[in-house]
Formats: structure tokens, sequence, C-alpha cells
């Protein structure tokens, strides 16, 4: 296998890259309209020829003057008698031309100063930011109009003079962009190592300034397109051309207002709007793909997505909260099987219940936690199972319904909301922000006493309501949407995750608090980790789940002294215990598996290293051990008994 | 070996944290790492723990050049490198024999590379490229690292890997110059539990196979338990106790690392036990509390605490700890 490694490298990921980057580009819709309004009028530039019916500044007819919109003239006539159509026809050369040759220049000086800038940083960055200060503030037309007048007006000087100095917002843009991929770690990395400057710039910084350049280079190419029109209507254009901006000027300046020509202004002015608005929308489209916020806050839209099959009602107990046999898929549109990502998966949670939800990354357990309150993403489909709330269905609810017990009956904190708080609003507005949106009757004078008495439940003092995220530690952050999840008085609570980045002193802090809610509220809750200590530490019951399904769901006790699923059994191996120091760590080999792609049988099968022939072919059912509602997913357990 | 393999001494980094007002005359400064002495044996493991904050990533930093130091010296193989710049440190090697791990292996790699434009980089910064072995290297890498069979992965773009297995092209990319010394910071903390206990044990295999001596860098002492020599204890940039692992998790002597300890969370059930929950956080290093830096949170402080600075005492050999209740 040798050969590998040199066949590899002459593979060109950038085709690949490409098809990725459209595929995605596809799929928005101003973006692919801006890309077709710009190709029109590029090809109407380049085939000029073909299409105007007159030649180049050809004048039909002196007699013709002003004629108006007929077959002959399309655009009708201008006050040379030249057909306004053809006029235009190469105008979009001119403008063009002007366009792209200016916006290459600005984009040039601007991305090198805006990279050297944010490289290097120091003086070199003082000097440029100073210089680029000074330009802003300068408007850009006056200058033009002193310069162009001041020179002759030629074409090329034209393109000097709006590329030379349109290149600010360009070095400014470029220059946060390169600090941003500066200070991440794998430059960091690439400087451990002993790369150098140049190394660095071409291999990491580049290639992720680019996107950014990309979307900068179409705006600037319509402002040039703008500033070029500005300056041929000031009859600053270049006279031995014509541009959509010199017809404009032409137009003005020999009396087609007065004459009632309005085709002379018009279809220039159409001509410009129409290339400005399609960079513009192209922009837009290119900045969604390449520049995709994370949209995973509290406000998350919720979608109606639930998909039930006509079945017998099962009969709900007396729990808080229920879920029977909940199953859930991704759908896609590539016509590929959906994955499985949760299947019949059921626990109930009582009043003042703290229930660990356990598994490694990508099991499913976000998913569940979501579709108990159908906030999936579109994708997502509850397509089996029941949710029960009090005892009312939740996945028959409407979404008026559904909507009246989110946050007041169940509440989630979100996992990696903590880094998705809005960097620019004080926390204690964030958090008055959540009771308005979820209690919108909520008197208005009766929020800022509110917002206290919420941060004060979870720590945090009065006087730091008006702070904002950066001035908060990753604890205090995460005390914060515990408060926000807390806003509408909620019987349950889902935590996903919220201590996984936190240091283990501060975990303790989260869990102390998490506690401490639960004892004085009565809460119950469903937390969910990938911690086993964590869940030893404080949880009733546990439900370990395994690639979509239920492992094994216990008490706490049973779960860690008798277990009866392998995995559960090796998951405890694999967790470091100080109480036995010297114990070696055992890791499960292999990976869960992926869910669009499950192995027959038992999902644990390929990991498991109790395997046997019956695993690979028959999908083990949940197996109910004793009557203290046990409940394992695992041959072994038919065949012990 | 008599040379010492890593020898700190009196480490110190201070950033300046901008002035207080124009007028101020002084800047003030975020005491990062506040005097900090240990040494390290060739192929040893020691695990540096700490809350968020304390200055285990700044101390990395120093040693692997990437910040230069206020004060103190730092000496490798008998060499001092307190001071060299980037092109000293190449031109010594160091660039090769000490490689880091950083703490987010969805950080580290950079979005556009593939899995083998990653790990071939640093043979490439090196001008180790045209070597008749570079793609054995490579192999092999990948393959210590438990990243097998190697091509199945080299086309392959980091956000088509799990956490682990993008952590193990992270490690992939330090074994391919055979690194002398491994500096990790919190290289599992984003990892999951089946997965971690994969890259702890490639670590310590890599020990024993490769010689290589590492410096675990982390806030969860659980997780190194078995596998580091030893293990300092740092608060608000200083070492406050340092010992062989066995010693500290037994017996530990400051009040810092008994809460730290008591936190850690117990895999069972039936011994859930009280712990030391610590209020608040680590302190803001820009003003280090008088006298004993830990006393504002030390559970068990006395009044003295909060004049005298306590010294390093050495309890055994292989144990030392700095606490006024231990002076006697
Ligand atoms: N470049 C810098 N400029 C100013 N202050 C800094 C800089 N780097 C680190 N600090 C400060 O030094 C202190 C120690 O930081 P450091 O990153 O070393 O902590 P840490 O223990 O590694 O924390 P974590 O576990 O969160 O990474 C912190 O208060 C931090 O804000
Ligand atoms: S059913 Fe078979 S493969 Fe699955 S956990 Fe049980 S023994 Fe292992
Ligand atoms: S010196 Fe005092 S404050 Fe510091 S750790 Fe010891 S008892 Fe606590
Ligand atoms: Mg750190």
């Amino acid at each position: 296998m040798q050969t590998t490694l040199q066949t590899v490298e002459r593979s060109n990921p950038l085709g690949v890259r490409f098809l990725g980057f459209w595929n995605t580009f596809k799929k928005s819709r101003t973006g692919v309209l801006g890309l077709v309004m710009l190709t029109v009028i590029i090809l109407v530039a380049i085939f000029a020829p073909l299409l105007a019916p007159y030649g180049r500044l050809e004048t039909v007819s002196i007699s013709d003057i002003y004629k108006p919109p007929s077959a002959l003239h399309l655009f009708g006539t201008d006050d040379a008698g030249q057909d306004v159509f053809s006029n235009f026809v190469f105008g979009a050369r001119v403008s063009l031309t002007v366009g792209f040759f200016a916006a290459f220049i600005s984009i040039i000086i601007g991305g090198t100063f805006g990279l050297v800038a944010g490289f290097f940083g120091g003086r070199w960055e003082n000097f440029i930011m100073r210089f680029t200060d000074i330009m802003l503030v300068i408007p850009d037309l006056p200058l033009m109009v002193v310069i162009v007048a001041l020179t002759k007006p030629s074409l090329l000087n034209i393109i000097f003079v709006i590329g030379l100095l349109g290149w600010t917002t360009t070095a400014r843009v470029v220059r946060s962009q390169t600090l941003a991929v500066k200070s991440r770690k794998f430059v960091l990395r690439a400087r451990a190592i002993g790369a150098s400057r140049g190394h660095i710039i071409s291999r990491h910084i580049l290639p992720l300034v680019m996107p950014i350049l990309v979307v900068q280079a179409v705006l600037v190419i319509s402002l040039a397109i703008l500033n070029e029109s500005a300056l041929s209507f000031l009859g600053l254009g270049d006279p031995t051309t014509l541009s959509w901006g010199q017809m404009l000027n032409y137009a003005f300046g020999r009396g087609a207002m007065s004459a009632g020509a309005w085709w002379a202004l018009v279809f220039p002015g159409f001509g410009i709007v129409w290339v400005v608005l399609g960079l513009t929308l192209l922009g837009q489209g290119l900045e969604q793909v390449l520049n995709p916020r994370l949209d995973t806050h509290h406000l998350m839209p919720s979608r109606p997505v639930v998909q039930n099959e006509a079945r017998a009602k099962p009969v709900p107990s007396q729990a808080l909260l229920e879920a029977l046999n909940l199953s859930i898929h991704y759908v896609n549109d590539e016509g590929r099987a959906p994955a499985r990502a949760v299947e019949n998966v059921s626990f109930t949670l009582n009043e003042g219940e703290l229930l660990g939800l356990v598994g490694e990354s990508g099991c499913g357990k976000t998913t569940l936690m979501l579709a108990l309150l159908r906030l999936l993403p579109s994708a997502g489909q509850i397509v089996d199972g029941r949710v029960y709330f009090h005892g009312r269905d939740l996945t028959a609810l409407s979404e008026v319904e559904m909507n009246e017990i989110r946050w007041s009956g169940i509440s989630i904190v979100f996992q990696g909301a903590m880094n998705a708080l809005n960097p620019v609003r004080t926390v204690g507005d964030q958090i008055a922000e959540a009771i308005i949106k979820h209690i919108p009757l909520y008197p208005r004078e009766g929020i800022p006493a509110r917002v206290t008495e919420l941060l004060d439940l979870v720590g945090i003092a009065a006087d730091q309501r008006d702070h904002f995220p950066h001035q908060y530690s990753g604890g205090m952050r995460q005390r914060a949407l515990i408060a926000m999840a807390l806003a509408c008085n909620p019987q349950v609570i889902i935590a996903d995750e919220p201590t996984t980045a936190l240091d283990v002193m501060i975990q303790a802090q989260i869990l102390e608090l998490l506690d401490l809610l639960r004892k004085k509220l009565g809460l119950a809750i469903v937390f969910v980790t990938h911690d086993l200590g964590i869940v030893a530490e404080m949880c009733d019951k546990v439900l370990v789940m395994y690639g979509g399904v239920t492992a094994e769901y216990a008490n706490v006790d049973v779960i860690y002294n008798d277990s009866q699923h392998p995995y559960t059994q090796e998951l405890l191996k694999a967790f470091p215990d100080l109480t036995k120091p010297k114990k070696k760590l055992t890791s499960i080999p292999g990976y869960p598996p992926r869910l669009d792609a499950l192995p027959a049988g038992c999902r644990f099968a390929p990991r498991c290293p109790a395997v046997f022939d019956r695993c690979h072919a028959e999908e083990p059912s949940l197996h109910q051990i004793g009557n203290d509602g046990h409940i394992a997913s695992c041959h072994l357990i038919e065949r012990t008994r | 070996m008599s040379k010492k393999f890593l020898e700190v001494r009196g480490l110190k980094k201070y950033f300046e944290a901008g002035r207080p007002s124009f007028f101020a005359k002084d800047p003030r400064n975020v005491h990062a790492v506040d005097g900090v002495d240990f040494t390290l044996r060739r192929s040893e493991v020691i695990a540096l723990v700490g809350e968020s904050g304390c200055g285990k990533s700044t101390l990395a930093l120093l040693l692997m050049g990437l910040e230069n130091p206020t004060a103190g010296s730092i000496k490798f193989e008998g060499m001092d490198i307190t001071h060299l710049n980037d092109g000293e440190r190449k031109s010594h090697d160091l660039r090769r024999k000490i490689q880091m791990v950083f703490q987010d292996p969805y950080e580290s790699l950079n979005p556009t590379q593939t899995i083998e434009e990653i790990v071939t980089e640093p043979l490439l910064v090196h001008g180790m490229m045209n070597t008749p072995d570079r793609d054995e290297r490579v192999q092999k890498a990948m393959e210590d690292a438990g990243l097998k069979p190697a091509d199945v992965y080299l086309r392959r773009y980091p956000h088509e890997l799990s956490g682990g297995q993008r952590q193990r092209v992270v490690i992939a990319a330090a074994l391919v110059l055979e690194p002398e010394l491994i500096l990790a910071d919190e290289p599992v903390s984003m990892l999951d539990v089946s997965i971690r206990a994969e890259v702890i044990n490639l670590l310590a295999e890599l020990r024993i196979k490769r010689q290589i001596a590492v410096i675990f860098i982390t806030h969860d002492l659980g997780s190194v338990g078995f596998f580091a020599d030893r293990v300092a204890v740092m608060y608000l940039g200083r070492i406050v106790e340092i010992g062989s692992m066995l010693e500290v998790l037994e017996n530990p002597k400051h009040p810092y690392t008994k809460a730290l300890i008591s936190v850690i969370p117990v895999p069972n059930p039936r011994l859930r036990h009280e712990r030391i929950i610590l209020q608040g956080e680590t302190p803001n290093p820009i003003n280090i509390p008088s006298g004993c830096r830990f006393h504002p949170r030390c559970p068990v402080a006395i009044a003295s605490c909060a004049l005298s600075d306590p010294p390093m005492l050495s309890l055994n050999k292989s144990h030392q700890a700095a606490c006024l209740l231990l002076v006697k």
C-alpha cells in the first residue's frame, strides 16, 4: 500500500472544494439570481457587436433625434440620432471594464494592506490603519472629481483614480479577518513547528481570508461602477468612449428631459441598477455560503415536524414527563436512507427527579431532547412514539399549544449556548429579552426586578447584570443561561452538556447550583453529559444511549454496580477513577456507528467484547430486568436467564 | 544521564494589561506565570493541574518559545533556551525536539487543509519533503497515532473526522518530526470518555515506545491519574504543590489540592462524599492577593495567611507544598 501516498498527492482537492461550494451556493436564491443577472449583462457586453443593430456611436440619421422606442429602435434614439439600444450594449462594455479593473486595483491594495496590518501588527498596523482612517474620512467622490478634473479624463485615468481610492473598506475587512484567523490555534501550531511567516500566510491565512475577499470584491465592483457613472454624469468621463454614465450625462445635458425623451435616461440608468443589484445579490449569496453564522440560540425557531402513524394510543403513567418509544429520523433531499438518530427510546421523569442522559457524541442525546420540545431542525422528524407531559400528548399538540408548554412547562439550556450569547448586548438585556419572548404580556415595569431575581437565583450578583458576555467567565455564562431557562418557572429543565467545557471546580459549582434549584423549586432535571462521574455524583436515574438506542436504563446504583449491558460496562472501564489511580483505562476500540449506515443486528456489535453470532443478525430488544424499571438491550440477558 | 532534561527556574511572564487610567504611572500587569520551578527527566510524564486562568497554557507557550518570559530561565538538555529567537530555536533543532498538542482539536486543524497536508506540513517546514523515507515517516506517525490504515485518512478534511480522530491527527503531526518532549495542553478535555482513554493510552504508549517526555496540562486530575509520574498543582501563576502522583493523590497537603481532588467525580454513587467546593473563580491575576495568594478562597485560612507568602516546603524528597499550615 505504499503507492497510495504518491497517488493521493496528485489528487486535486480544489475541484472537490468547488463542487461543495457550488452545492451550498445553489441553495441561496438571491445568490443565484444575482449570478444570473450578472452573467446576462456580461454576455451582453461580450457579444455587443452581434447584439447591437447599429455600430458603436454610429449616427443613424441626424433627423432621428429623440425618437421613441419602436421596432426599428428598440430603446429609441438619443440627441445625436444614435440608437440607444446599441449604445446601451456597447456602454455595458465600458462600464463593466471600468468596474472590474478599478475593483481589481482596490482589492489588491486593500487586501495587501489589510493582510500586512492584521498579520504583522505593531507599527505597520498603526501606520496603515491611521492612513486608512484618514482615507475613509475624506469623501471619495469630491476627491475623485478633483483628481480627474486635474488630469486628462481618459478611461485609464478614471480606472486608476477609482481603484486607488476604493480600497479602504477592503483593507479594514481583510485586517479583521486576518486578525481572527491569526488567533486561531492552527496558526499557533504552525508557529510551534517553526513555520516561517510566508508559510503561515500562504498556507493558513490566505485560504481563510480569500472567501471574505471574494465577497468584498463583488461589492467593490459595484461601487466602482457607480463611481464611474457619477464621474461621467458630472461630465468627467472619457469623451472618446461611451459608458452608461456618459449616456446619462449627454441625455441630461442635451435636453432629453424637456424633450420628454425618457428612454434616453431610463435605459442607461436601468443598466447601472441592474448590475449593482445583481452584484449586491451575488454578494449576499456568497456571504451566506462563505460566512455561515451560528444561529443556535435559545430563540431558535421551532418547526412542526411530527409525523405520527395511526396506531393504538398507549396509556401514559403518572409521571411528570414521559417519553414512550420515541423514534426520530433525519431525512435528506439526496434520496439516501434517513439517519435513524433515535429509535425506540423511553424514559420517565418524576417531580424533583434528576435523570442523567449519557452517551458518546453523536449518539442522539441532543436530538432526543430537542424532540421532547419539538424543536428539531427541519430535517428531523419524530416518526414514532409519544411524549407525555402531565399526561398530555405533546406530539399531538398544535404549534400554538406547544408554545405554551415550551419554557413555561419544559425549558432547555442548549448545548454550546454559552458561546452563542449575543456579544453586543448585556447579559441582563438578554435575560429580559428571553422573558419578553416567552411571556409577551409580562408587565414591562416588572422586568428589571425579575431579571435581578433570576440572576440571584443562579448566584450572579445584581451589579453584573449590565456586563457583556465577554466579561463573564464560562461558569458565569452558564449560570446566566440557566437563569434564562428559569425565566418562565418551568417544571422541567433540560440541561444539554452544561459543564462540558468547564473546569472541574466550576463544574462542581454548576452541579451544586442545579441540585439547589431542584430542592428549592422542585424542578425535575434531565442532565445530558458524556461524563459518567458527574452522573454518579448527583443523578437518580440514568439512561445510557448508544448509537441512537437505549443501551441501558436504570437507577444510578444499578448502572454503576450491577450493569448488564456490555457498553455500560466498557464505558465504566474507560472512565478514570481516582479511588483506583493504578487502574489502567481501557478504551472502547472503534467508533460509534454512523447513523445513516448502521450495522445489521446490534448497533454495538462491531465494538462489543462479548459479541456472538446472533448479535450480527438480530437487533436485541429491550429487556426488562427485575421489576425496578431496569432495562437493557442485549442478547446476553436472554441467554443468561 | 546526569544532565537534566528540562529545568525551569523562577519563570515569570507578565502581560501588560494597559494603564488603569491615563495619568497612572505604572501600567498594570497580568501575572500569568509568577515564579515557576520544576524539572523533568527524559521520558518522564508530569501532569500540570489547575483551574482555567492559572497560567498553565502561558507556561506551555513559554516553554515552546511562543512567548518571551519576563524573568527566569529554561534549560533544555543543559542548554539555556530562555531567550532564543525563532531562528536560533530552529537551528538548535528545538522546533523538532519539542512539540505541542493543543487543547481543541476542532480549532487546531486548518479546515482548508487535507489530513495529508496537515501531517506532512512539519516536514515541509523543516525542509524534509524530499527525504527518501518521507512517506514512511508520515505513515508511521499516523499509525503510531492510531490512524490505521493511514491512507484511509489522507485525503479527508478535518470536518470529516470525529473529535478523537482529529486529536490523533494533531498528535501524528507532532510525531512526524520524532520529538523528545510533547507539551499536551488539555489534549482530551474536548473528547468523549471512550476516546479520552484512547488518547491518554496513546501518549502513555508513545512515552514507552519512543521515550518521549510529556507535560500534560489539564484541569482534571482524574484523567491523568494512572499515567503521570508526577503532578504539579498550579494556582494563580505558581506551583503550590508538586510530588509523585500517587503520593499527592493519597496524601494531598495543600488545601487547594485537597479541594481539587475532592471535586473530581467518582464514578460510583456509593462513594458520594463531601466535596470541598470553592466559591468564586480564580481571581484576576492583575491583583494578586497579599500573603498566600490562595487565602481569599482557602477554607482553612488563618490570620497570618493574608500577611506572609508561604515558601515551598519539602515534605520529603519527592513531595513539596507551599502552605503556612505546614510550617511547624
Ligand atoms: N496574551 C495575553 N495578554 C494578556 N493576558 C493574557 C494573555 N495570555 C494569557 N493571559 C492571561 O493570563 C492568565 C493565565 O492564562 P492561561 O491561558 O495561561 O490560563 P489557563 O490555566 O491555561 O486557562 P485555560 O485552562 O482556560 O486555558 C489569564 O488571566 C489570562 O487572561
Ligand atoms: S447484543 Fe451482542 S453485540 Fe450487542 S451488546 Fe449484547 S453482546 Fe454485545
Ligand atoms: S497558607 Fe493559609 S491561605 Fe494559603 S493555603 Fe495555607 S492555609 Fe490556605
Ligand atoms: Mg489553557
